[in-house]
């Protein structure tokens, strides 16, 4: 056993008073969870602190907090290691606070449907059968299942959705939530409208392409989803297999950085900008969009110019890798971009390799199913170990 | 020590001083930089969203050319952004070997081949973790007392956590603080030392891209930071650069916070001079915030 | 004040189901649910669901597993419907949406499970609770404007008119601590169990028996409620499931001396012999000092191959890898029998009716009878969805004969009259926590794998002791925003009446039969104890009946593994 002090932001909303911050002392073993004492604090000391949990191991996703900062479940987090980042760096005491972007009801309880709901909703969140229904079951390629699989993990808990950083400035962004959902069904083969729902996300300002791809998302999900990851996904089809060219110059963009990098070897910032809005081409600086773009950041480039920061022949001509490297890099290109089907290994699903263990043979990955959702996971070799964190490259 | 060194694309193009700086201070902490001049752009995170096989190409075909510069002790980079690229490919290619020996099959043509294990270190930690904290202070000439630095980490440095191998022997969501501390400096923490500068969306919502980084100018600035310091050019990009269109953003018309690439700070503090440094190329320029003389105390000690 | 043709208590599985079905037919409906309802227990369902989909199975196969694993309490006309309808419902959920796992040529594919003689269980990967739930909520969502979702509502009470008849409920809106009345043709009951009686349970928080105590105190009678399920795989210290799929995978039990042992009680199904089989093996191994120190048997999961655990047993890891410490794919995982499912509950008729007019029940909280005496892993979730949709569809049907009913005048007053008295206890008596506690300990201690007279009798006082006790307990919230207080003490109100309701069964059943197996009766009985035993709450406390069990087909033989 050992003591450890719980530190809760508590709000009344019916005293009409701020919010404030209370310290417990409990008493239990440093494996037990962070909820198991929350749960300890209100049935001995104070039956008010509110917290919404139910099946106490991390697949109901109630008990969406953030401890010492961070967004996760409660009952998945260990007191002892929660402690070790905690405020007080005496190894005891463990901040908790509701999760963030969502508006606080009381305590620890937020309110999801205000915004984690609102946004999952907003992206069609049910199968729109494809025509016709079998009489028996789809017939669905075993991968793809496993694919979706990822995104089905979701429990919706909310912690992703509590530390979006482009919600922060963006309340309006559809969220990482949101987005593993509709990977969800743009990744399933019995879906009718993957087009439609990629359109609409890629079109809308505050969708896929308001993701600031900051990593936030990937960190909290307590399930693996990866959030970021399909969103990127769901960007990398609406682009690569469905040629959606959106208003926001998602698409464009993407297109400008793949392109600058074949052509030179390098990002050519100065044409970043204009592609980004005018399309991939040299005369894009005078289309309409980039110029209005380019006269905007008048004042940064004069600056930059003025101080010597950007030459002004480099700015029009780009820097380039040697020539014999470029062409390497273009035959890379024109190998893997030639390929028929994109290629992609997904370490969710194939796990990590053992150091010991040689590979063992591949499995023919399965043919997809028709309709322009090629995604085919790499061939897995046989047993892998489970995503832990003394597995990664420290390097 | 000798590294393969990566400089990435910005710091050749719109963050010159960078560049600059790195190549000024590397002689310094008896660091010998040998420029892989053949590699490419890591993407960014862009590519991979285009097509992963191409990112973890290009990439691993760098790491190739890293793993033949003789008797290089490990690749290092210069930017969070690059680092958080390369891991993420890194990580499938290590992960993987049939995967790997797909890849390398791509770099056939060139004669390349990447061997998995690559050590690949941003700055940052080469600094921690090879050269070490205590051998820092000691090569400091010019501690940067008075001179209150808020530390910007960038995204791509500090998560996923797992891949990026922060864990408790490493924090190294911590390092910067250390150095700034252990080059003399006080650290001022605000909410914007771990988020993002919004560079990636730049061209897609300019407003939330210039919100976020106004908002992190501000909170540094409201919290009496003299200088923000940042190890990724494009994160500097962001808060620099852009920093006129980031205070028009948040509503600031008072916004003047100069944003000090890694190597400058270092620079300073080794004995190094602003202009040296490429201080002045900068759009919010150190020496109209920071009165050097008072900032940061006398003239190098004698040696 | 919401009036609707079919109201529905609980959306887990069968209240949602249940809620799809009667809006299919037409009804307006309304589904009330104390938390949101994909955080509904139904999320935490792991292996799979059961069908004879698969054309050299069939339903006949299913339907003789689904009895002889009921000990032949399992009322057989039950059975057989359900075991008929199941490949009907499979297709459903799969059209619907759900994501379940392909075999190599991309149709529906099976994994093996307890007391099944063909591998008929369907499933995706681990989570095929959680894949269903949500599914039918993504449905819910859909079909917003067709039915009225109340989330976060706690039900207080069922409402009955002069005649008898349950004509809606009162509710308690936790955000604002609103109290409101709905009215409604027909109630379905869709709450689910009762497993937080027992400390430690595999169950949520949430499963307080709340839909048992509330159709017990209007008079409906519950049946088999001495069948209490202990699965054969929980982690010892907090009771968290380890799913009956691993064994299903291909993982073996080990005592501490190494030994197979399921092969001296089940030679032929081993680790897939029924629950109560093997529960009842593990058990005896470890009171026979056979098993670890702390309690435990050794689940060794390392037989099936690491890449198909990742695949397809993914939530273990995680359970194994934060809750034990373990890496299940190194190392066997420690474990022993827990508590688990209820296979009692309010008494139906395979439509869902309870004899009270306008009162129908289904999933976890209702017994049909198919469980009888033990559940079949993977039968539950077919339950939960066969019979949600039948008590739907015959519940819309029925509400186009009847009128809508008005609530008692009293019934608001009433409602928060109780409330009132709860907010008013005085403090001084024990604490909440405490009385579920040791009411839990107790059940755990008593009313477990093996039961007999005298711990039955030291556990029906205890429990009647614990129900002088718990009006008297007071409580610290007395706001009205989500006051988790007050229910945690109306909680305490139903556990309590569920649990005498379970002792006095289990008394009265002298002998040994599915899940309760008495050491002072050892024997299965059929000549006195081939019936269900009923409690029913006349006034005065449980009163016990009986009722007979249906048989068609398959007449009671001797049952081994």
């Amino acid at each position: 056993m050992a003591e450890y002090t719980l530190k809760l932001r508590r709000y009344d909303p019916q005293s009409g008073e701020a919010p404030y911050y209370e310290e417990y002392r409990v008493d239990l073993e440093p494996h037990r969870s962070v909820l198991e004492a929350i749960l300890k604090v209100k049935a001995e000391q104070d039956g008010s602190v509110g917290i919404r949990c139910s099946c106490r191991a991390a697949i109901c996703g109630s008990c969406g907090v953030r401890i010492n900062g961070r967004p996760g479940l409660a009952c998945h987090t260990h007191l002892d290691k929660a402690a070790q980042t905690g405020v007080n760096a005496d190894g005891s005491t463990i901040l908790v606070e509701p999760m963030g972007n969502m508006p606080v009801i009381k305590d620890l309880i937020v309110d999801m449907d205000a915004v984690h709901w609102k946004k999952i909703q907003r992206v069609t969140p049910w199968l729109i059968n494809k025509q016709p229904v079998p009489e028996r079951e789809y017939v669905v390629p075993h991968e793809n299942m496993v694919d979706v699989t990822q995104s089905m993990a979701c429990i919706q808990c909310g912690a992703c959705v509590s530390d979006c950083l482009s919600m922060e400035v963006d309340p309006e962004f559809v969220g990482p939530a949101a987005s593993a959902k509709a990977y969800r069904f743009v990744g399933d083969p019995r879906d009718a409208e993957q087009y439609e729902r990629l359109k609409d996300l890629a079109e809308d300002p505050h969708g896929i392409y308001d993701c600031t791809h900051c990593f936030t998302c990937i960190d909290a999900c307590p399930k693996g989803v990866a959030p970021m990851n399909q969103i990127m996904r769901l960007r990398r089809i609406a682009s690569n297999d469905h040629h959606i060219v959106d208003r926001n110059n998602g698409e464009r963009h993407e297109r400008t950085i793949v392109g600058l990098i074949r052509d030179y070897g390098l990002l050519h910032e100065a044409e970043m900008l204009p592609r980004s809005y005018g399309g991939y081409s040299w005369f894009a600086k005078f289309h309409p969009a980039a110029g209005a773009e380019l006269l905007d950041s008048l004042p940064s480039i004069t600056r930059a110019i003025a101080r010597g920061k950007v030459n002004i022949k480099q700015a029009a001509l780009g820097h380039r890798i040697p020539k014999a490297d470029l062409t390497a890099v273009q035959g890379i290109y024109e190998k893997v971009e030639g390929k028929a089907r994109r290629y992609e290994l997904n370490l969710y699903i194939s796990g990590y390799e053992d150091e010991e263990e040689a590979p063992a043979a591949a499995e023919a990955p399965a043919a997809v199913a028709a309709g322009g959702d090629a995604m085919p996971s790499a061939p897995g070799p046989d047993p892998q170990q489970p995503t832990s964190a003394s597995e990664s490259e420290s390097a | 020590m000798k590294v393969a060194y990566w400089p990435g694309c910005v710091s050749r193009g719109f963050t010159p001083e960078l560049h600059g700086s790195m190549a000024a201070v590397a002689p310094l902490l008896d660091i010998e930089l040998v420029e892989l001049d053949r590699a490419c752009c890591t993407g960014a995170g862009v590519i991979a969203e285009h097509n992963q096989e191409l990112a973890d190409t290009l990439n691993a075909r760098t790491f190739a050319l890293a793993q033949q510069v003789q008797g290089a002790e490990l690749m290092m980079n210069i930017c969070s952004t690059c680092q958080g690229a390369q891991g993420e490919c890194q990580e499938r290619l290590d992960a993987n070997s049939e995967y790997r020996e797909a890849i390398n099959g791509n770099l056939a043509a060139e004669g390349l081949s990447y061997e998995k294990g690559l050590t690949n270190k941003n700055l940052l930690w080469l600094l921690v973790e090879e050269i070490g904290l205590e051998s820092l202070k000691q090569k400091v000439k010019r501690p940067l007392t008075n001179l209150k630095v808020g530390p910007f980490y960038g995204c791509y440095i500090v998560r996923p956590r797992d891949r990026l191998g922060i864990d408790d022997e490493h924090p190294r969501d911590a390092y910067l603080h250390w150095v700034i501390e252990a080059l003399g400096g006080t650290v001022i923490d605000y909410a914007g030392v771990h988020k993002c500068c919004g560079f990636p969306i730049v061209t897609m919502n300019k407003q939330a891209s210039l919100r976020q980084a106004g908002r992190h100018l501000s909170d540094a600035q409201d919290a009496e930071a003299d200088c923000l310091v940042v190890p990724c050019p494009l994160c500097h990009l962001n808060l620099d650069l852009q920093q006129p269109g980031a205070a028009k953003a948040v509503g600031r018309d008072d916004l003047a916070m100069p944003v000090l690439h890694l190597p400058q700070l270092l620079g300073l503090a080794l004995g190094l001079e602003p202009k040296q440094l490429g201080m002045s190329k900068h759009v919010v320029k150190p020496t109209s915030v920071i009165d050097w003389s008072s900032a940061v105390v006398g003239a190098p000690a004698a040696a | 004040m919401p009036a609707h043709d079919v109201l529905i208590i609980g959306a887990g599985l069968a209240g949602q189901r249940a809620a799809l079905a009667a809006a299919d037919a037409g009804a307006s409906v309304a589904i009330i649910s104390k938390v949101h309802p994909v955080r509904s227990h139904s999320v935490a369902a792991a292996g799979g669901i059961n069908a004879a989909l698969n054309p050299e199975d069939s339903w006949e196969s299913h339907a003789f597993d689904t009895v002889k694993g009921s000990d032949y309490l399992g009322d057989q006309d039950a059975i057989e419907i359900m075991c008929r309808e199941a490949p009907d419902e499979i297709l459903w959920l799969e059209h619907a949406g759900v994501t379940f796992h392909r075999n190599g040529t991309g149709h529906l594919g099976t994994r093996a499970f307890g007391g099944a003689s063909q591998a008929r269980t369907y499933y995706v990967a681990d989570i095929t609770g959680q894949a269903i739930l949500h599914v039918l909520y993504e449905r819910l969502m859909m079909h917003g404007e067709r039915i009225s979702r109340y989330e976060e509502w706690f039900t207080t009470t069922l409402l009955q008119d002069d005649a008898g008849a349950c004509v809606g409920c009162v509710a308690r809106d936790i955000r604002s601590g609103a109290l409101e009345v709905f009215d409604a043709k027909s109630v379905i009951l869709a709450s689910g169990g009762a497993g937080q009686a027992f400390k430690p349970t595999t169950n949520a928080l949430i499963c307080t028996g709340d839909g048992i105590a509330q159709a017990y105190r209007i008079g409906a009678p519950l049946m088999d409620m001495e069948m209490i399920q202990y699965h054969p795989t929980t982690l010892a210290e907090n009771g968290f499931l380890i799913t009956e799929g691993a064994r299903g995978e291909g993982a073996h039990l080990y005592n501490a001396q190494g030994e197979r042992f399921m092969e001296k009680y089940a030679p032929n199904k081993l680790e897939l012999a029924s629950r109560d089989v093997v529960s009842r093996a593990e058990q005896t191994e470890i009171d026979e000092g056979r098993g670890f120190p702390d309690g435990t048997i050794a689940l060794d999961i390392t037989k099936v191959p690491r890449k198909r655990t990742l695949e397809a047993l993914r939530e273990i890891v995680n359970i194994g890898k934060d809750f034990a410490g373990v890496d299940i794919t190194r190392e066997p995982i420690h474990i022993k029998p827990g508590m688990h499912y209820i296979m009692g509950g309010v008494k139906t008729d395979s439509d869902g009716q309870t004899p009270i007019p306008g009162l129908y029940a289904a999933g976890e909280v209702a017994c049909v009878s198919v469980h009888g005496g033990n559940r079949l892993g993977a039968n539950s979730l077919l339950d939960t969805l066969i019979f949600g949709r039948r008590s739907g569809e015959h519940a819309a049907g029925r509400a186009r004969a009847v009128a809508m009913p008005r609530s008692p005048v009293s019934a608001l007053s009433d409602a928060q009259g109780e409330i009132d008295a709860i907010l008013d206890r005085q403090s001084g008596g024990r604490r909440i926590s405490e009385i579920k506690t040791e009411l839990g300990e107790t059940m755990n201690r008593y009313v477990a794998v093996y039961r007999d007279a005298d711990g039955l009798a030291t556990a029906l006082e205890i429990v009647q002791r614990l129900k002088q006790e718990a009006p008297h307990a007071a409580i610290d919230d007395h706001g009205t925003v989500f006051n988790q207080d007050v229910l945690a003490a109306i909680e305490l109100g139903y556990m309590l009446d569920v649990a005498e309701a379970i002792v006095v069964a289990a008394q009265e059943r002298r002998e040994s039969r599915g899940a309760q197996f008495r050491t002072d009766y050892p024997e299965r009985n059929d000549e006195d104890w081939l019936h269900h035993i009923t409690v029913s709450h006349d006034g005065d406390g449980p009163q016990l009946g009986t009722a007979p069990v249906t048989i068609t087909k398959w007449q009671p033989q001797a049952r081994t593994y």
